[in-house]
């Protein structure tokens, strides 16, 4: 009962937030990117909502109980890697987006591979990020599991994404991300304290053994390239997260947003990790039960704890689940009308909004196995676009073609390789890089000769 | 792009691999540190 009145409270709370900080929206650059003018403090907490997800509270804490500290390395090697790209890239994306109007990350591809490469990239997106949102659906519907069916989670998840994203596009979307942002840190802040006084006095980490270093019998190299390669690029790969390097003012802004969020990401994935290591410890010392299917590590906890603070982390983590899924669906809903269709209008974004959200409850409440496959898979498919990413700033060659070509064969390259599994032992997301970098020099190459033989 | 600053930090990020081995929160502090000293770099230095 209690989860259902904070369940009430938080959809109350995030629509009032939403209906505050929406304006009139005249242009589908109001309702997509906030008419560029966004601070930048708001910009980080949106960029760091939209970024962690449920995967932070429930998938990286029992990564972390099963594995140790190198789900740590894994996740602050994405942080880094972040930082790395937008210090350099997101002040030319931005003053890009400026100077030509660029709306959608397939703004920025068109600028110089054309509009059928910005059209075959909404596709290939779509298919990568359908998936992955309809697991965040699963997740938080799972997590509702105790206090309604599977069917009604999942549709009010899709109602609370909607109702947000239609009455204000960004701005509404921005202002809800910052705000319950702040309620994911403090709720992981609580956690860890919790998970603390829960240890005995005198405890010693030394018991955690090998999951103490890396190498250790789950991080081989192999397995630590695997899992960080496709996330190092997240910032230049996930549309949501380059739509985003659009919100900012100025350019002031933009450095306050890309500063914080990474000042948000460190301190979050250190009491992530922190709560992994330390409910893993309590496992050591016989407080908690020994969970082997690690997705079910943060629900054993949770169902441990005073039922307030159950309830209140849970929802921190519905919270996470849904403002990473309306940044997506926003995303997607502009790709869908601006890069796909070429229609400008707001109405056709909103109702794209409509029918996004729609699919992606549909795959969620079939829950059939290719969607976890799918989801899995998406950010290395993402990874197919990274040399048209970094063409538009380092190359001349390139042209539509080639950037087509790279697009079409590094997605087929991905999912060909996670089905088949002929992989020769090479983790997939380095075979797609290799593939689609590959693909797009030659056939850039090829193109230049016969364009000027012609 | 900064290819070099990109290599140090990979490389930097990289060491407990081979360098660090001990069962105590040492790997854990380290790889914070160097986050955080990136961090550090990014805001004061790079803008």
């Amino acid at each position: 009962m209690l989860m259902l009145y904070a369940l009430l409270s938080y959809l109350i709370i995030g629509t009032v937030i939403a209906i505050l900080a929406k304006k009139k929206v005249f242009t589908d650059e109001d309702y997509y990117i906030a008419g560029r003018n966004v601070s930048g403090v708001v910009s980080a907490l949106t960029y760091a909502a939209t970024t962690y997800s449920a995967f932070m509270m429930v998938g990286l804490v029992g990564l972390t109980y099963l594995s140790g500290v190198g789900a740590l390395g894994f996740e602050l090697f994405y942080l880094v890697g972040t930082l790395l790209l937008l210090s350099y890239y997101a002040p030319k994306i931005w003053k890009m987006g400026k100077e030509k109007g660029l709306v959608t990350p397939g703004d920025l591809i068109a600028s110089k591979y054309g509009e059928t490469t910005a059209k075959i990239m909404a596709v290939v997106v779509a298919i990568a990020l359908i998936p992955y949102t309809s697991i965040q659906f699963v997740g938080i519907s799972f997590l509702l599991g105790n206090s309604m069916s599977f069917e009604a989670g999942v549709m009010i998840s899709a109602v609370i994404i909607a109702l947000w994203a239609l009455l204000g596009g960004l701005r509404s979307v921005a202002w809800t991300d910052a705000v319950f942002g702040l309620f994911m840190l403090s709720m992981a802040i609580l956690a860890v304290f919790y998970a603390s006084s829960m240890l005995p006095a005198k405890t010693d980490f030394s018991k955690l053994g090998e999951l103490l270093y890396v190498p250790n019998s789950f991080w081989t190299p192999i397995t630590f390239i695997s899992y960080t390669l496709p996330w190092f690029f997240f910032a230049l790969t996930n549309p949501q997260v380059v739509q985003r390097i659009f919100i900012p003012k100025d350019e002031k802004s933009l450095r306050r947003m890309v500063v914080l969020f990474g000042l948000f990401g460190l301190f979050y994935t250190i009491l992530v990790t922190l709560l992994g290591l330390q409910i893993r410890l309590l496992t050591e010392e016989g407080v908690f039960p020994r969970v082997s299917n690690r997705d079910l590590v943060t629900p054993t906890f949770i169902n441990m704890i005073p039922e307030w603070l159950g309830v209140a982390i849970a929802i921190s983590i519905f919270a996470a689940a849904i403002t990473t899924a309306n940044s997506i669906v926003l995303t997607l809903s502009s790709m869908f009308s601006k890069d796909l269709l070429r229609n400008r209008s707001v109405l056709a974004g909103r109702v794209f909004v409509l029918l996004i959200t729609s699919a992606i409850a549909i795959f969620a409440i079939q829950k059939p196995n290719y969607i976890v496959d799918l989801a899995v898979m998406s950010s290395t498919i993402l990874l197919c676009q990274l040399p048209l990413i970094f063409g538009l700033f380092h190359y001349k060659i390139g042209d539509k073609i080639s950037a087509s070509l790279t697009l079409i064969v590094g997605f087929s390259t991905a999912v060909a390789m996670y089905y088949t599994k002929a992989t020769l032992g090479v983790p997939v997301s380095v075979w797609v890089l290799l593939v689609s970098f590959a693909v797009f020099f030659v056939t850039a190459i090829l193109e230049k000769r016969f364009k000027a033989q012609n | 792009m900064k290819a070099l600053e990109g290599l140090i930090v990979v490389l930097a990020m990289c060491i407990p691999f081979v360098a660090i081995k001990s069962v105590d929160l040492t790997t854990y502090i380290y790889w914070c540190l160097v986050s955080a000293g990136y961090l550090s770099y990014i805001a004061f230095s790079r803008w």
